[in-house]
């Protein structure tokens, strides 16, 4: 059941190394006691755009050749010494599981190496925990909205540990996947997101209609059904008009994305009463999305881009509020790929 | 010398120290049973510290680390690699890899006569890893393969292995799941719960002893076969 933390009992570990591998991203940061960020490497692979998507092993074998360095540049620019670190965190999942465990075979031998505990960080936490960072952000009770390429969810965040609670998630694709097939299908390559945003500026977002699952109550997300309108959309036009249409095929189409982000955003604040919104993940960066949400009337907090898209620095975040293991008590520790997350590590 | 060595190349954890001066050796590993799936992120640690505490030894005495860098399971390298590195940053302990083959090699070459050993490990998908040394019964700088590393089908390997000379010894997992097509071709193979099958981190100390230490970004898994995604995009290009 879940392991509730309070407020009061933070330990303090000094410096927290985090390390992220969970996708496509090879991450290290430092963070300090109080949430102040140090050092943010992100390493992106950038290979992937030519397959398509995320191939694990090719982002495996990438992380294997980027982790060190990413962790000495951490460090460096945090102009610190392994031994000076307090704490080490990771990310444990849910991820890639041949990405996970080049993170954790790391983490595990640099805190083993000083006998520093280890925070085993839960991904999506790390995502609402960058809220938690620099000093900004909200205040917990608040509802948090993480949409990326991997995910997207509701949780309610009654406080900092890992004990949110999901109200809703995605039944079949992410928010930001749709957005990568969605630019796909109108020839924009992948990762297209950004692409299609941009496109979409110059398009009459009410040009077409597109569903945004608006049969599904509750908080649960569906995309599917959107990319396959947008194929037979693009089918029927053919190939010219598709040509001539894209901007506003584009732009309907994030409206339904956006909407269907906003309209259960908005079910989630009135179900739970609250009045505070933090936003995450890559999809966070979508200026539609920001100023649909900002119609919403609730506090809204969405921390910088950098910390929205994976990193390292949410790691430690959240590690600041999930109980460390000590050494050599972490040596058995294992990555999961998905599904129940352990709350009382 | 004291050098600390891991493999994780194969479904076994294997972890070794050799004192060069002493010639004492202590071993840890763990086996999974018949269909568990390997143990390298959960007990790789474990028996390193195990090893090094049971020899009496401290990190800070160390003067190597061997890691196995394979051919083997992907994943299963990466975990080796990714923490032999670690542990080599963090303790500054310089940082060798060893091929599990020739580890193979080593181990089997000095336990039974031959004139030439094939270690070979199964590669899954109906290939095998493989590689072939002329017998020798002690590690020395310069052991040049007569087979460099490579993945092959166990038929081609059957194939060619009379070109590499008439006395061969085939060990490793590899050589028992293809046992009959080796020995078809002429290759002995030891029986199957021998022994030298088995990867041994205390072949990998032997070898590490006469290697220069390495730069250890440059100590990385010896895949020998690119990613199926790779291979896929490779073929739509040509056509
Ligand atoms: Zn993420």
């Amino acid at each position: 059941m879940a392991h509730r933390r309070g407020e009061i009992d933070i330990p303090r570990h000094g410096l927290i190394l985090a390390i992220e591998t969970s996708c496509d991203d090879t991450c290290a940061a430092v963070v300090d006691d109080e949430g102040r960020i140090r050092a943010n490497v992100i390493s992106s692979q950038g290979i992937h755009d030519r397959y398509g998507g995320v191939v694990p092993e090719i982002a495996s074998r990438h992380h294997l050749e980027l982790i060190g360095d990413a962790v000495d540049d951490a460090l460096a620019q945090a102009q610190l010494k392994l031994p000076q670190v307090g704490l080490v965190a990771v990310t444990r999942g849910p991820g890639l599981v041949a990405a996970l465990l080049v993170g954790l075979a790391t983490a595990k031998a640099l805190a083993a190496a000083h006998e520093l505990p280890l925070a085993p960080v839960d991904h999506l936490h790390g995502h609402i925990a960058a809220s938690f960072l620099d000093g900004s952000g909200l205040e917990p009770p608040f509802v948090s909205l993480v949409a990326s390429g991997g995910h997207t969810f509701l949780a309610l965040v009654r406080d900092r540990g890992a004990d949110y609670e999901v109200l809703g998630q995605t039944l079949d694709d992410a928010a930001g996947e749709a957005f990568d097939k969605g630019a796909r299908l109108l020839g924009l390559g992948y990762p297209g997101g950004a692409a299609l945003e941009r496109l979409a500026r110059d398009g009459d977002p009410a040009s077409f209609e597109f569903p945004t699952a608006a049969g599904l109550r509750g908080l649960d997300f569906s995309f599917a059904g959107l990319k396959t309108a947008l194929l037979y959309r693009v089918r029927d036009l053919g190939e010219r008009e598709t040509e001539r249409r894209r901007a506003d095929l584009a732009a309907a189409y994030q409206r339904a994305i956006v909407e269907a982000l906003a309209v259960r955003a908005e079910r989630a604040l009135a179900q739970t009463g609250l009045d505070k919104l933090a936003v995450g993940g890559g999809v966070a960066a979508n200026g539609a999305l920001r100023d649909r949400l900002a119609q919403l009337g609730a506090r809204l907090d969405i921390p910088p881009r950098q910390l929205c898209t994976d990193n390292a620095a949410m790691i430690a975040g959240a590690a600041r509020y999930v109980p460390a293991i000590r050494y050599p008590d972490y040596f058995e520790l294992d990555v999961y790929a998905t599904g129940e997350r352990p709350l009382s590590a | 010398m004291r050098i600390l060595a891991l493999d994780t190349a194969t479904s076994a954890t294997a972890a070794a120290h050799l004192d060069t001066a002493t010639g004492t050796e202590v071993q840890a590993r763990d086996d999974p049973p018949p269909g568990v799936r390997p143990r390298h992120t959960t007990k790789l640690i474990s028996l390193l510290t195990e090893v090094l505490q049971r020899s009496g030894s401290d990190w800070a005495e160390l003067d190597r680390i061997a890691v196995g860098v394979g051919p083997g399971t992907f994943t299963g390298l990466r975990i080796g690699v990714a923490t032999a590195r670690a542990l080599a940053r963090a303790h500054g302990v310089p940082l060798v890899g060893v091929s599990t083959l020739q580890s193979l090699a080593l181990g089997a070459a000095g336990a039974e006569a031959t004139s030439v050993v094939m270690p070979v490990l199964d590669a899954r998908r109906g290939e095998v890893f493989a590689a072939a040394w002329p017998a020798r019964r002690s590690a020395s700088s310069c052991w040049d393969p007569l087979l460099a590393p490579l993945a092959v089908t166990p038929q081609s390997l059957a194939e060619l292995a009379p070109q590499l000379g008439a006395d061969r010894l085939a060990v490793g997992d590899g050589s028992v799941a293809f046992r009959a097509v080796l020995e078809c071709s002429g290759t002995r193979v030891p029986e199957d719960d021998s022994e030298l099958h088995r990867v041994s981190a205390i072949n990998h100390c032997r070898l590490a002893g006469g290697q220069p230490p390495q730069d250890p970004a440059g100590v990385r898994p010896q895949y020998l076969r690119l990613p199926d995604a790779e291979l896929a995009r490779r073929a739509t290009q040509r056509k």
